[in-house]
């Protein structure tokens, strides 16, 4: 992303305020009307992904109605293609999952449970806390309680969003088919004297989020293939990971990290525990793991974020985490994954809004403007 | 009823019409016009309403369809008029080029209408449509050839050139 050309309009502190208020609040609104907001966000992510397919379709000649149209065709047949092919291999992996889960479970509590032993062992203090029987009381009453109520929780809370999902090839289609309309209507009613900020404004923005959603696409998909082939490398040798089992869990990391600095740690620790649960006593390749996330930590610091999403949403660390925080607090996931996309929208609105409103000359032909209608409307009045 | 008639294309958007008769336009077919008119923005100015400050950082051109406006420029003791802007002629084209201080000031006359067109939209129907940006971008450097042209056999500066 391009650095942004006036960063004084953001020395007023109320502008830095009303930046983090409107951030926040968004995610509070969001998150009131999150059956709605969801497939929203996730339409804009996708009309962003799509745009260039269809610009290169309209590059080859065809109108842009019928590249949408060409578009819409592939996808019908790719989402059947997809729906009679990988869906059953998807189920039947799930199932196979499912009818595994007690036995990843009670590997997964032993794991834990002699590693706080061996902390017992060496640590009096650790000992005194009794942790590996606290830990044991807490899962035996997860199990027997409000982990079913959490599970039921969990069923309830998927089939109240599988539906608002639809919405979601609907809202991109519309977007894709009325975006340049509707952002000629929405331009329609600012005031002259701000008409041309406010279309650069737009414009910042719109590509502010195009570099950030295609950039956070390419990331994921780096991410997923440098750690799955790191994992698959690793595990397919002891056969704890197959090909597609390595890429699945490289995906799911590399979609965890989408939430800076926590959700790398929580991917991270995500990988470590499957390689626990399927191969306790393999210490070296736990450790192996630890050190492959460690290095794609770096890749993705030093070479792939700068190849994607770039820079300009770096805010400062201590900024970053009271915000992913903030977020979490105020929008649960919700809160965590959109947190900084939405500061960074509100930062350039900020940067415009204090660049338009605290410009005297562009406020003065506003006022102009005011008086010029109320001159044109009194001219036959004697007042 | 003539069946021919069914077959002829609907009469051009009379904004359209006079668009197409602008000299940066002229190349452009029906088809384009069209698709440029999506990324047309129509304005109304009151007469005495500035449409930009010489100076102010330009991001685009303006059309106009109806109404006259004057451009005038800051010297030394007193404003200069460069004179008057009418229906059918455009101002301001050289940001559609490269953002940049404007040259005057101008200002509506009487009650405008116009259509403006921004830089970053020309961009993006550049993309999508490569040899309709093409023309255009042909069309703004003939106008701005012709006026270098002009300024070197010291003839007076247009209004338009801002």
């Amino acid at each position: 992303m391009k650095p942004l050309p006036d960063d004084r309009s953001l020395e007023h502190p109320i502008i830095w305020v009303a930046v983090i208020a409107g951030a926040l609040g968004s995610i509070v609104l969001l998150n009131a009307v999150a059956w709605l907001a969801f497939p929203l966000v996730l339409a804009v992510v996708l009309y962003y992904l799509v745009q260039p397919l269809l610009h290169r379709l309209q590059l080859s000649g065809v109108t842009p109605n019928q590249a949408l149209g060409i578009f819409l065709a592939a996808a019908t047949v790719l989402t059947v293609i997809a729906g009679l092919t990988v869906l059953p291999a998807m189920l039947n992996s799930l199932s196979e999952f499912q009818n595994q889960l007690p036995e990843y479970w009670g590997r997964l509590q032993l794991v834990m449970r002699d590693n706080l032993l061996s902390l017992e062992n060496r640590f009096a203090f650790a000992k005194k806390a009794g942790l590996a029987a606290g830990l044991q009381a807490q899962l035996d009453h997860f199990i027997a309680g409000s982990g079913k109520e959490y599970i039921a929780d969990v069923a309830i809370f998927l089939l109240h969003w599988l539906p608002s999902l639809l919405l979601v090839p609907f809202l991109t289609f519309f977007f894709l088919r009325d975006g340049t309309a509707f952002h000629r209507l929405v331009l329609r009613a600012v005031p002259n004297a701000f008409f041309e900020k406010t279309l650069i404004l737009f414009n910042r923005m719109d590509n502010q989020m195009r570099a950030y959603f295609r950039g956070m696409f390419g990331l994921t998909m780096l991410d997923t293939v440098s750690l799955g082939l790191g994992l698959w490398f690793l595990g397919h040798g002891p056969g704890i990971f197959g090909f597609w089992d390595a890429m699945v869990l490289g995906l799911i990391c590399a979609v965890f990290a989408w939430v800076p600095y926590i959700g790398s740690a929580i991917g991270g620790l995500l990988a470590v525990a499957t390689v626990a649960v399927k191969a306790p006593q393999e210490g070296g390749l736990i450790l192996a793991v630890v050190f492959l996330f460690l290095g794609v930590r770096l890749l993705d610091e030093f070479v792939y974020t700068p190849m994607t999403v770039g820079r300009a949403l770096r805010m400062h660390p201590l900024i970053t985490v009271m915000m992913i925080f903030s977020g979490g607090m105020l929008g649960g996931v919700y809160g965590l994954l959109l947190a900084m996309p939405l500061l960074g929208i509100f930062t350039v609105l900020g940067q415009m809004f204090g660049e338009i409103w605290f410009d005297p000359r562009l406020r003065a032909r506003y006022q102009a403007r005011g008086i010029l209608e109320k001159r044109l409307a009194s001219k036959d009045l004697e007042l | 009823m003539n069946l021919l008639e069914l077959f002829r294309p609907p009469p051009l958007d009379p904004m359209l019409k006079i668009v197409s008769g602008v000299s940066i336009f002229k190349e452009c077919s029906r088809a384009e016009l069209e698709a440029l008119k999506l990324h047309l923005h129509e304005r109304h100015f009151l007469a005495g309403e500035i449409v930009f400050d010489e100076g102010e950082e330009g991001e685009g051109m303006y059309v106009v369809i109806r109404g006259k406006l004057q451009a005038s420029r800051k010297g030394l003791l007193k404003k200069k008029t460069l004179g008057v802007i009418k229906s059918g002629e455009c101002f301001g084209e050289m940001a559609l080029l490269g953002a940049g201080p404007r040259m005057a000031t101008v200002v509506a006359e009487e009650a405008t209408t116009v259509l403006a067109m921004f830089r970053p939209e020309l961009v993006s129907l550049a993309d999508s449509r490569p040899r309709l940006g093409f023309k255009i971008a042909m069309g703004v450097a003939l106008v701005l050839e012709a006026r270098l042209r002009r300024l070197a056999d010291g003839e007076a500066e247009e209004p338009s050139a801002t």
